[in-house]
């Protein structure tokens, strides 16, 4: 990986770092919930002028070599006082871990978390998120208009988007010898072995039901989904897939140990600059598209302070610097604009700036009710083994 | 304690024994109360405040009373501590995990689990488990004798040709436990990569046809293979087995191989008869203490294994910190501690020490 001092201003992630903030966030994950048990309570008002803010690991721009990260601008143009931590790795495991405090009624520290629309949609049900103080926030005008009342949050009043994004076929082409063309690929027996797939469910199983042709933002019962369980399932009794991941495959893609793995575009795009030899596949079966969100949990103290974050976020130029460091697909509109000023390759990154052809290949997972979630997760659990 | 209870009345305690018994028993039972939460709010505090009272009673009577009544109390209060400790964060999580484990969740995402005897967690523990149980219980016992194997010959250099190296070799055999867990088990992923230089090794001498062959290599990879899994279990766990049985071994007297020399054993024979015998304590505990960690162990089967080869520790993680099923999860646990409760018992009747003294 010598190719590190080439990178492009502003996409300096070391995979080392990463994995150690992983690490740390992961030992550090087991007792924050206890912590955070003790500390229930809230004021109702608008809150002083502080704001925490719990994200997925390397999600934002951080203020090095010269450039200032997004939190700094913010608290720069804000003077809010920001706490900012990587507390996310899985969606199941993160909701485990505020599941037993919001059910109870009370509060949990972070003012703002980050959860993907499945879970937004579900802890909206579940009634565990306040309102978004949507009068404050000026630029929500600036929302992409295909995100504007979205199926997880049908009133657009509980959630605004942080990035979002695709799952498709990742794979590193000095294994494959070859360009892949289609997710039927993954299951070739030249690639015994050498194939990994999402913990994310609706990631993993939605590509392999497009791919059978199944429109997976209209699935409602689990016999509809059945057939790429089956074909999962028999892939994983062949060994064919070698290991189910969360975020962390960057490494196994990267030296190798992975042909292939249904992956997603933005890790991707980060990947490349360190390693040219791993590529994205939008399958021409379609893509699952997915959305990172921002919503309130319940009894959240500083409304104000995440009403002035949001409209920040929202403003295309500093969504642009955002954009340019994480490589996502931005729910902001005029976004390309900007980043073209900062860097006119990105600008043309088809994984980054789709064109509509792609886009509309892509199809995000239907809502599910709670008991045909159930046995989607239980089903899944099976095939991963655990 | 009410004023009432002066010198005279405390000594007129004729087995003061009696008063230590009471007060270890009923604090243990009190505490055990208070951490699984049958006695809450002011109650709570009542009962802690019996608890506290208690250990000044003790130390009250041991006070007044004469040296003999000191002499039979002190067993029971040097056991309190001790027992106080086991009693909060022992028997309380344990009767609240078999309470769970009866347990019905009334949603899919409440809180709490409705005590309702639901035998049917165990069931599924059974059924759906079975595999993951099979595979626990083989890898963490591989494991084991595959550790007996290497750690017994080690410490047997050591404890008898160590010399002055000896604590040296011992510091050595330490000095990875100095980095954490985790980040061990996680280098081996590098280590065993595919393009990784075992791997190309092995290749290069071409002996990885032969490794295929007994099964240590599929398709070409190590990684993501039981015998990776139980490798990582036998790595992480040898130290474990190498200072207990280093600690049998040392105690074993020379004089005594000498002297079955002496008396025309071969060396063989005096290894046989006299070392080996004496250093089996040391097997047993180092046996303990690798198997029933390394049988509940998810850290080596999540790094190095594919889903394949899951043991019970994954599914019990699964359950509990991902599917929210607390319920399913804590029967799981239950049955594990069962399971390796009978085994250990089952071992200790075959290899126990008692009759080695």
């Amino acid at each position: 990986m010598n190719q590190r001092s080439i990178r492009p201003k502003g996409t300096n992630l070391s995979r080392r770092q990463f994995l150690m903030r992983s690490g740390a966030l992961g030992a550090a994950g087991l007792t924050l919930p206890q912590l955070l048990a003790a500390c229930g309570g809230s004021d109702g008002g608008g809150g002083g002028n502080t704001l925490f803010f719990e994200n997925w690991p390397a999600y934002i721009d951080p203020t090095e070599d010269g450039a200032t990260g997004t939190i700094d601008r913010f608290i720069e143009a804000s003077g809010v006082d920001m706490t900012y931590t990587e507390a996310f790795n899985d969606n199941n495991e993160y909701f485990a871990k505020i599941q037993p405090i919001l059910g109870r009624g009370d509060a949990i520290d972070p003012d703002l978390i980050a959860p993907t629309s499945w879970l937004a949609g579900r802890l909206i049900g579940l009634g565990w998120v306040d309102k978004l103080p949507l009068d404050q926030i000026e630029n929500k005008k600036n929302l992409r208009d295909d995100l504007a009342k979205p199926a997880w949050d049908p009133t657009g009043e509980f959630s605004l988007p942080w990035q979002t994004g695709f799952a498709g076929i990742a794979y590193n082409i000095d294994v494959t010898g070859r360009e892949l063309t289609s997710v039927d690929e993954l299951f070739l027996p030249e690639f015994a072995g050498k194939v990994g797939a999402l913990t994310e469910m609706r990631d993993t199983i939605g590509v392999i039901l497009l791919s059978q042709g199944v429109d997976i933002s209209k699935i409602s019962s689990f016999d509809e989904a059945a057939p790429a369980f089956e074909k999962l399932e028999k892939a994983k009794n062949d060994g064919q897939i070698r290991r189910f991941h969360g975020n962390d495959y960057f490494d196994d893609l990267a030296n190798g140990n992975f042909a292939a793995t249904i992956g997603w575009s933005g890790d991707v795009a980060q990947i490349q600059l360190d390693n040219p030899a791993v590529r994205f596949l939008f399958p021409e079966s379609g893509a699952t598209s997915w959305a990172d969100t921002m919503v309130m949990p319940k009894g959240a103290k500083n409304r104000d302070s995440a009403a002035k974050w949001m409209n920040f976020v929202y403003d295309p130029v500093q969504a642009a610097q955002l954009t340019a460091w994480v490589q996502y697909v931005s729910p902001v509109k005029g976004v390309r604009e900007e980043v073209a000023k900062i860097d006119a390759e990105l600008a043309e990154n088809p994984l980054i700036f789709p064109d509509d052809a792609t886009l509309a290949n892509t199809r995000s997972f239907a809502t599910l009710s709670d008991e045909v979630e159930a046995e989607f997760d239980a089903a899944f659990s099976k095939i991963t083994g655990a | 304690m009410s004023k009432s209870a002066t010198p005279t009345a405390v000594r007129r305690w004729k087995r003061p024994e009696f008063v230590g018994l009471g007060a270890l028993v009923g604090a243990g039972a009190l505490l055990t109360a208070i951490g699984a939460r049958w006695v809450t709010g002011p109650v709570a505090l009542l009962a802690l405040a019996l608890v506290f009272a208690s250990v000044v009673w003790l130390i009250f009577t041991a006070v007044i009373g004469g040296p003999d009544a000191r002499r039979r109390i002190a067993p029971y209060g040097l056991l309190k501590p001790g027992a106080l400790w086991l009693a909060l964060f022992y028997l309380a999580p344990l009767v609240t995990l078999l309470r769970l484990s009866l347990s019905t969740l009334p949603s899919r995402f409440a809180v709490d689990a409705d005590f309702d005897w639901n035998f049917g967690n165990y069931r599924r523990a059974f059924a759906d488990f079975d595999a993951q149980f099979g595979r626990a219980f083989l890898y963490a016992g591989v494991a084991t004798v595959l550790t007996i194997l290497i750690g017994y010959p080690l410490a047997y250099v050591i404890a008898f040709r160590g010399g002055r190296y000896r604590t040296l070799m011992l510091g050595l055999v330490v000095v990875p436990f100095f980095t954490s867990y985790l980040i061990r088990t996680i280098a081996w992923r590098s280590l065993l990569a595919d393009t990784g230089w075992v791997v190309q090794m092995l290749d290069f001498v071409k002996l990885s046809g032969l490794f295929e062959g007994v099964g240590i290599m599929d398709n070409g990879r190590i990684l993501q293979t039981p015998a990776a899994v139980i490798g990582g279990l036998t790595y992480n766990f040898l130290p474990f087995m190498i200072l207990p049985i280093y600690v049998s071994l040392e105690k074993v007297d020379p004089g005594l191989v000498d002297a079955a020399q002496d008396l025309y054993s071969t060396s063989a024979g005096a290894f046989r008869k006299i070392v080996v015998p004496l250093s089996l304590p040391g097997v047993f505990a180092g046996t303990l203490l690798t198997f029933i960690p390394a049988a509940g162990d998810f850290v080596n089967a999540f790094y190095l294994g594919s889903p394949s080869t899951t043991m019970i520790g994954n599914s019990i993680q699964d359950q509990f910190l991902v599917q929210n099923n607390v319920p399913l999860a804590s029967a799981m646990s239950f049955v594990l501690m069962a399971i390796i409760t009978i085994l250990v018992l089952i071992y200790s009747r075959f290899f126990g020490t008692e009759d080695l003294a």
